[in-house]
């Protein structure tokens, strides 16, 4: 059990000490931060760079929920795909470095070695996405003056599920492909194939590809069928996905 | 004595190719050990194997007497392992890494204080707050060596562990190594003929995946090197060379500088009488005549042939 704790703490480590705390943090607290500002001032935005020629079109006023749905927009889209990049070396950069040989010759399973990076990675990810939804909230609440917390609130947590279910599969790909551009490449494919999947209804209903959707009808406020069914595929799924990286690995050559 | 390692049948193939081809290995238990093959021979593949890190294609290897895939964690727990070219977290420093190293062994507290320092002294690092990713490959080399070290092994495995070294960290390495005999069994592949010659008990060949020879040092010499005898005289060494070439001891004879003869002999006492008598006959006078064992070099060459490098 010692040898869990003390990689997990070297995971912690590695995460404070190198380019990973600047990364996906600056990503996710740039969206957090310019998402509110932008769907509040919008109006004005396109309105002083179309002048006149927006004639008797009168764009909408914007309410928070605009603020909300931008924030998962960009979490489902440029975030995920900053994750599926970052992500695609979460086990090859150390198999290739050859880190890995010196932490697996001592008494440290293959096992811990793969669960305990999906698991930190994942907790660095609720944690990141924690600290930039209450920016966004506090924005909102700054910039509209009223910013109701439950559709917010919903609708990350239901993309966390997502999210964590990409870290899992990046995972699962980086103990498969040892190049971590290749990992991140089936990882955008599996992005691509989700996203048709949503299309069609009993798998946006039942199965991890209605996650996205999901999410931003929540963050919307809009009438959404029960998140239930694909929160517990996404769970499992994502558990079968670790383990199955640990298994592969254990069977794997360095 | 019982073996620390073990290995019977021990093959490993890479498609067709065989890194390793039916390896029988005896290690000796507080043995020092040197694994000698030339590059592409298959030693790194061999301690990989060891390690667990890669799996036989057929035979079996045991460490500590315990079956190397089966038994993971327990095996792990009691080797040390530096590979070839080592790989550090480089955002740490070294005492960073030996805590974390000596962590994964379950080591804690005033223990793995007082053992990051002695390493550390050891490696020439203490008082070195740099981060890893900036030293050289000497210091790096010799972090891997006391990180090996971190769990105070009973099986110390080490592969090509002075390669990067300069003369002084070599001889370190090597006088840390001698001081471990008899208490931790130390298995290191190289190429360095003389760091074998200088600190190991027991010595094994490797060539094209297989095992040439396995013996002490001074039984593959014996068994191998034919003696070798070496003389300097006065003047006419060159017709000299032609003379003994035709006795049945001479295996080979060679022109060396300075007037002396290299002579490999098969029966060095038949040598030692007849020589002085052939040297007297042609009227040369002798100015010094050797008898010795040949080198560890010159058995890995016989055995390795024009393959070594």
């Amino acid at each position: 059990m010692s040898g869990y704790r003390i990689f997990a703490r070297k995971e912690l480590s590695e995460i404070v000490r190198t380019w990973r705390i600047w990364v996906l943090p600056a990503i996710i607290l740039f969206f957090a931060i310019s998402g509110p500002l932008l769907a509040r001032f919008t109006p004005e935005i396109v309105g002083a760079l179309a002048g006149s020629q927006l004639g008797q079109i009168e764009l909408p006023t914007p309410t928070y929920f605009d603020a909300y749905t931008g924030w998962i927009k960009n979490l489902s889209q440029i975030t995920l795909f900053a994750l599926i990049i970052i992500y695609g070396g979460i086990v090859s950069a150390e198999t290739k470095s050859g880190t890995a040989i010196l932490v697996l010759t001592k008494p440290v399973s293959r096992r811990a070695f793969v669960i305990v990076k999906a698991v930190i990675h994942s907790l660095f990810l609720t944690i990141l996405l924690v600290l930039g939804t209450l920016v966004t909230w506090a924005l909102t609440a700054v910039t509209f003056g009223e910013a109701p917390g439950g559709a917010l609130w919903s609708a990350a947590l239901v993309w966390l599920v997502y999210g964590v279910l990409f870290m899992a599969l990046m995972t699962l790909f980086s103990v498969l492909i040892s190049s971590a551009a290749g990992a991140a490449g089936a990882g955008i494919g599996a992005y691509v194939l989700l996203s048709i999947a949503s299309i069609w209804k009993p798998l946006s209903e039942y199965t991890p590809a209605g996650l996205p959707g999901q999410a931003a009808s929540l963050a919307a406020h809009a009438t959404t069928p029960s998140s239930l069914w694909p929160i517990v595929t996404s769970i499992a799924l994502s558990i079968a996905l670790a383990a199955l990286a640990a298994l592969l690995f254990r069977r794997k050559e360095l | 004595m019982t073996a620390a390692i073990r290995a019977v049948g021990l093959t490993k193939s890479y498609g067709k190719k065989h890194a390793l081809d039916g390896v029988h290995l005896s290690v000796e238990e507080g043995s020092i050990f040197g694994f000698l093959g030339p590059n592409g021979a298959g030693k790194t593949t061999m301690l990989r194997l060891m390690t667990g890190l890669a799996r036989p294609t057929a035979g079996s290897i045991e460490v500590l007497g315990r079956d190397v895939a089966e038994a993971g964690n327990a095996v792990r727990a009691e080797i040390g392992f530096l590979p070839d070219v080592p790989a550090f977290y480089e955002w740490m420093t070294a005492e960073h890494f030996l805590r974390f190293a000596g962590g994964l062994f379950g080591l804690s507290g005033s223990l793995l204080t007082e053992r990051t320092g002695m390493l550390l002294d050891l490696a020439g690092l203490n008082g070195v707050t740099t981060k890893i990713g900036g030293y050289s490959r000497g210091m790096k080399q010799r972090l891997g060596v006391a990180q090996a070290l971190i769990n105070a092994p009973r099986l110390l495995l080490l592969d090509e562990p002075t390669s990067a070294l300069d003369p002084m960290g070599r001889k370190d390495v090597l006088d840390m190594i001698v001081s471990l005999r008899g208490r931790t069994t130390v298995f290191f592949s190289t190429h360095i003929l003389g760091d074998v010659e200088r600190v190991c008990d027991s010595v094994a060949i490797l060539d094209h995946g297989r095992v040439a020879a396995q013996a002490s040092i001074t039984e593959l010499k014996q068994r191998y090197g034919k003696q070798k005898v070496v003389i300097e005289v006065t003047d006419g060494a060159d017709a000299l060379v032609a003379t003994i070439a035709d006795r049945a001891w001479a295996a080979s004879v060679a022109r060396a500088p300075h007037g002396s003869i290299e002579i490999t002999v098969t029966d060095v006492a038949a040598a030692q009488r007849e020589i002085p008598a052939l040297v007297s006959a042609r009227g040369l006078g002798l100015v010094r005549m050797d008898a010795g064992e040949l080198g560890l070099e010159e058995v890995f060459v016989e055995l390795v042939g024009g393959g070594a490098s």
